[in-house]
């Protein structure tokens, strides 16, 4: 009688419920005094328009290429008091080899900003400042390989690391900003999306651009981004190492070009679809919301 | 009960017990797979990290976070001075679109 009073099941299950919660709370920090923390501002739920804000951001700014996205993970790379000023030093270098790019870029979008003011969109003038956008962005790495080396001799490994961390989190974030009008699976929080909300679009506007969108982008060519993504981990496993030469990333004038030239043309050709079906007031809102794009490319001192 | 009943029934209770200790002895509990409260890109590229044991680690979802061999990893227990740190103020966040959100928090995103 004793023997099956101990393997009764339901008492066995009892017991092996409790040593379960108990071992596992034993382990996973319920004895310790600070295990889990309180909830502060940087807590899940307080990020997304923050990062909202970047995602619009990448889908206006393309000048520099990978160049660009490295500048701008500089802006909370957090380096120590010491490196601070050299750090800000050669990022505002950084933009300034950007410069030609961003002035190209900045054409574009006033450019597009008129075209929609004015209800005609130049396409000559559209497609040659698209073209100066790629072909300053294809010079910018060149420019900027000195500073690269710099960066890279005044940074600790750890800070490496957190760089190229927020280059590969910058790529990531850009390719849903630049993708997603195209997949109809992410269409919340797209270009489209915040068009939509913002000057009031009605569902057959919206219906309208998305077709018009497709259609324009047939005749852009399809950006790759395979070899983006493989120049970023070149830059990546180089920029990690102990020692550095961005002379060495021979793939990155190619990869600034292309990704620059998809962007701007990404970009006039969603403003192509969007002007015809705007109302006047549409329209002179977003010239407007277009013009001040155009006015706060990032050279580097925002 | 007949025997081979009893025996099954040991079995299992042999098995829950394993398991149990096997869970105690893993460090940390962190469950690497289908858990997906880690920072996202968005939060990595527009907030500054703390150094800490020599890598950048974020604040997100109420833990410290880091990235470990490709893949994110997290403190299961706070350690002091990232406690400390936190003490001093939410991360420095990079907002570039202000007009979108709220102006970034403030305070020490510096390291160590």
């Amino acid at each position: 009688m004793e023997h099956q009073r101990v393997l009764n099941p339901s008492k066995m299950g009892m017991i092996a419920t409790v040593l379960f919660g108990a071992l596992t709370a034993m382990n996973c920090g319920g004895a310790s005094a600070n295990a889990r923390p309180p909830a502060t501002a940087a807590s899940a739920s307080d990020v997304d328009e923050v990062a909202a804000g970047l995602t619009e951001h990448h889908r206006h700014h393309h000048h520099g290429g990978v160049t660009l996205i490295i500048a701008l993970s500089l802006d909370t790379l957090g380096v120590s008091p010491e490196e601070r000023t050299t750090v800000e030093k050669i990022r505002r270098e950084l933009h300034a080899r950007m410069e030609p790019a961003r002035v190209a870029q900045q054409k574009l979008a006033a450019a597009l900003a008129d075209g929609v003011a004015a209800a005609n969109l130049d396409a000559t003038t559209v497609e040659a400042a698209i073209a100066q956008v790629s072909a300053a962005a294809a010079k910018v790495h060149d420019a900027s390989t000195d500073a690269l080396n710099e960066l890279h001799a005044v940074l600790t490994p750890p800070e490496r690391a957190a760089l190229v961390d927020k280059v590969e989190a910058h790529w990531s974030v850009w390719q849903r900003a630049n993708a997603e009008e195209t997949d109809p699976a992410n269409l919340d929080g797209s270009r489209l999306a915040m068009l939509t909300t913002g000057l009031g679009l009605t569902q057959d506007q919206v219906n309208k651009i998305r077709a018009g969108f497709g259609e324009g982008m047939k005749s852009v060519p399809r950006l790759n981004p395979q070899e983006i993504a493989t120049h970023i981990r070149e830059f990546g496993d180089a920029f990690r190492s102990e020692k550095f030469d961005a002379k060495t990333l021979t793939g990155a004038n190619v990869a600034n070009a292309h990704l620059a030239g998809w962007g701007a043309a990404h970009l006039a050709h969603f403003v192509e679809a969007v002007s015809p079906v705007l109302t006047p007031d549409q329209r002179t809102e977003y010239a407007r919301r277009l013009g001040e794009h155009a006015g706060h490319s990032n050279g580097g001192d925002e | 009960m007949s025997l081979g009943n009893q025996t099954r029934m040991l079995r299992r209770f042999a098995c829950a017990v394993t398991l149990s200790a096997t869970l105690a002895a893993t460090p940390g509990c962190v469950p690497m797979i289908g858990y997906d409260d880690y920072p996202p890109d968005g939060y990595v590229a527009t907030t500054a990290p703390v150094y800490f044991e020599g890598r950048p680690v974020y604040w997100y979802g109420n833990r410290w976070s880091y990235r470990e061999g490709g893949h994110w990893n997290h403190y299961d227990r706070e350690p002091a001075g990232l406690y400390q740190r936190r003490m001093q103020g939410p991360p420095v966040r990079r907002n570039y679109e202000p007009s979108r959100a709220r102006p970034a928090a403030g305070g020490p995103g510096r390291r160590r």
